[in-house]
């Protein structure tokens, strides 16, 4: 179980976390679908770059982000001693 | 009983189990294929591919009953996260990904990339935002949560009507698209097999409940995915000797994109607000592929992609599954598998339309008329493909084509076996059944929890309580047929106006409740109200032609709104009770016991002492 003054810290890192694991993920949806015309000259296995970004990299970019969050988020609940005591 | 091994709580046999099904249902599907070439009848094959898989979910579903609430709407919080991701990726997928986002993608190409975008972004917001702290508090369903969230069982009641708004559009979708499917799959008419699905749906989960919605969704799901992955991964390695459709479909790519310009298919530009899906029925193809922004606007193609994603983070028919990891951890790692398995099948259903377009610019356009290939007169005599002019040479423009038919149309297209044919459809239907049940499972346990014994506390047996949520589960399954009968919308429209509506209503009030510690009761009362009625109002107006924006939209306006709503309220209004912070607090962190199990236990131990 996690000390009473530790609620505060915790918190405000697993605010940062959110926002750091969401804002370039957000950032990345906004912007790749829009410049996605103008990536689309060049190729990649084939597939136009624009539409190769806005499909196969955003995908991979929200894979990406998951992952990282929960390796993340997990280290912050130990670091705070705020985990799941199994 | 807040302190268990997680080896205790999780069954180690899972993998046996669903590999058993795994190799049952390719049995099914290569016996199958065996009786064809021997020359079995068609109506043989296709009830095999219809009823075989449905008997085995049954058997799963059937087999694993329910009887203490626990097990009833949280499925005993023992479900790995593997198995949890993958049933929330492709319900979340359901019918409308499997079926109407192909066609979409065949028929507008890069444009309908903006729902797949929002499936996956819906998974990681979902994740982030909101799955740990829901499954921390552990409620059975939203409104539960939103009602302890706030200490008040006014929002309990307001958010069980609010949020039953969506899921009832959602089931009227998935009911529709099943019973797409399952007339494709059966040669029978739509209206006669939308009673049939929704009471398989409803028959699979009614002794488990969520137990058993689990269980079979995990065989559906599986059963989804190699339905989906055998025809294109046959066409990946005849193009490209790699069985790989989703990295090795840029030759054809190149092919399609060559063959547009010969045929010279216009580069349209779309206004930025236009939002122009292709409808149910038989629509032309007009764009090429990869250009962007031809139907859909790009300030449409991003607040779409947003507005989608916020419906499917707060939907109340996946969140209420996060309740069923065995802790918080699990609930936060399930959601990266989930975006792992959608992700998976949204890169291949890009790969099928493509395939299904090159034959099409190959095979159909520019060739005469009278001389089409077998593939197109067959779909052509099915209702699923059509051509304007007959005598002259085709153009592309002049093809008609359904868009929920894609998926399967594609095996028809390469001339595959009929069987392979049936398997799309058997995927398909299996999609939307997981994502049909999963609502019917959602709003009956609203209906039982919240509106029945919601008023009187958590003092009703544990029987009770799952026997009000059979019955509402039986009642549920009537009113979808009924809707699924009644509704004359396109289905996909109906999964978009779903997801625009909870976008609005759901997603706000989760958002403010979990991170806004000084919202208080009003502030989710002025949340939900605003939400709902601006988003309603706006699709009216959507509807109605009066604004510009298309009524799928109108939840990027709900949203704001909805939010400002919701904390101008709490600001005006005193702040919450000191035990309303403290639930906020305890939700936010991991460690300890799960709340609402705390809170049934303690309510135990003191009814006990009370006798």
């Amino acid at each position: 179980m996690m000390e009473r003054n530790e609620r505060k810290p915790y918190w405000r890192h697993t605010k940062m976390q959110m926002l750091a694991s969401l804002l370039p993920f957000v950032l990345a949806m906004i912007v790749l679908p829009l410049y996605a015309e103008a990536l689309n000259e060049k190729r990649i296995l084939g597939i136009p770059l624009g539409y190769f970004l806005a499909c196969h990299g955003l995908a991979v970019i929200g894979f990406v982000t998951i992952a990282v969050f929960v390796n993340r988020q997990d280290a912050i609940d130990h670091w705070h001693g705020a985990h799941e005591d199994f | 009983m807040a302190i268990t091994a997680r080896t205790r709580l999780v069954n180690p046999r899972l993998g046996t189990y669903f590999g058993i099904f795994t190799a049952a249902f390719a049995a099914l599907f290569v016996l199958a294929l065996m009786f064809e070439q021997l020359g079995a009848s068609d109506g043989l094959l296709r009830l095999l591919m219809f009823g075989g898989p449905i008997v085995l979910y049954a058997a799963i579903g059937l087999s694993s009953s329910a009887t203490e609430a626990r097990d009833f709407f949280a499925c005993g919080r023992r479900v790995p996260a593997f198995f949890n991701g993958l049933v929330l990726g492709i319900t979340a997928l359901g019918g409308a990904g499997f079926l109407a986002l192909t066609g979409s993608l065949f028929m507008i190409g890069f444009d309908a990339v903006c729902l797949s975008i929002a499936f996956y972004a819906g998974l990681v917001f979902m994740g982030v935002l909101f799955a740990p702290f829901v499954r921390k508090h552990g409620a059975y369903t939203l409104p539960t949560f939103l009602g302890r969230r706030f200490e008040s069982r006014t929002v309990r009641i307001v958010a069980a009507a609010v949020l039953s708004v969506p899921i009832l559009l959602l089931l009227a979708a998935e009911a529709r698209f099943a019973a797409y499917a399952a007339a494709w799959l059966l040669g029978q008419s739509e209206r006669l097999m939308a009673p049939l699905v929704v009471a398989c749906a409803a028959g699979i989960v009614i002794t488990g409940g969520m137990r058993s919605l689990t269980w079979s969704s995990v065989a559906q799901a599986i059963a989804a995915l190699l339905a989906l992955a055998v025809p294109a991964t046959i066409i990946a390695l005849m193009v490209s000797n790699l069985p790989l459709p989703q990295m090795t479909h840029g030759n054809v790519l190149r092919i399609v994109t060559r063959a547009e310009i010969v045929n010279g298919v216009p580069i349209v530009l779309a206004p930025p607000l236009a939002f122009d899906l292709p409808g149910a029925g038989i629509e032309p193809l007009i764009k090429r592929f990869v250009q962007s922004f031809g139907s859909v606007g790009s300030l449409s193609f991003v607040l779409m992609s947003f507005v989608a994603a916020a419906g499917i983070a707060a939907s109340p028919t996946l969140l209420s599954r996060s309740g069923t990891t065995p802790g918080v951890y699990e609930a936060r790692k399930s959601l990266g598998w989930a975006v792992l398995v959608s992700g998976v099948v949204l890169l291949t259903l890009p790969a099928i339309a493509v395939y299904l377009r090159a034959m099409l610019l190959e095979q159909v356009v520019g060739h005469a008329g009278d001389r089409l290939p077998m593939w197109f007169q067959l779909l052509q005599q099915a209702g699923i493909a059509s051509v304007e002019a007959k005598a002259q040479t085709v153009r592309l423009s002049a093809i008609g084509f359904e868009r929920d038919a894609a998926l399967f149309a594609l095996s028809i297209a390469a001339g595959f076996p009929q069987v392979i044919v049936y398997l799309a459809l058997a995927g398909a239907l299996a999609a939307a059944m997981a994502a049909l049940a999963a609502s019917l499972m959602a709003i009956a346990s609203i209906l039982s929890e919240d509106v029945v014994h919601g008023l009187s506390g958590e003092t009703a047996s544990e029987a009770a309580r799952v026997g009000t949520a059979r019955l509402a589960l039986l009642g549920a399954a009537f009113v979808t047929i009924g809707l699924a009968i009644a509704l004359p919308a396109d289905p996909l429209q109906l999964f978009l106006w779903s997801l625009t509506l909870s976008a609005a209503t759901s997603f706000p009030v989760l958002l403010l409740a979990i991170w806004v510690k000084r919202v208080n009761a009003w502030g989710a009362l002025a949340t939900m109200f605003t939400g709902l009625v601006v988003t309603i109002f706006m699709m009216l107006l959507g509807e109605a032609g009066a604004v510009d924006t298309s009524s799928a939209l109108a939840g990027a306006v709900g949203l704001p709104l909805a939010l400002a709503a919701g904390l101008v309220a709490s600001r005006m209004t005193p702040a919450p009770e000191r035990s309303a912070l403290d639930t906020v607090r305890e939700m936010r962190v991991p460690g300890g016991e799960t709340l609402y199990d705390r809170e049934l236990r303690l309510l135990r131990l003191k009814n006990r002492t009370q006798t």
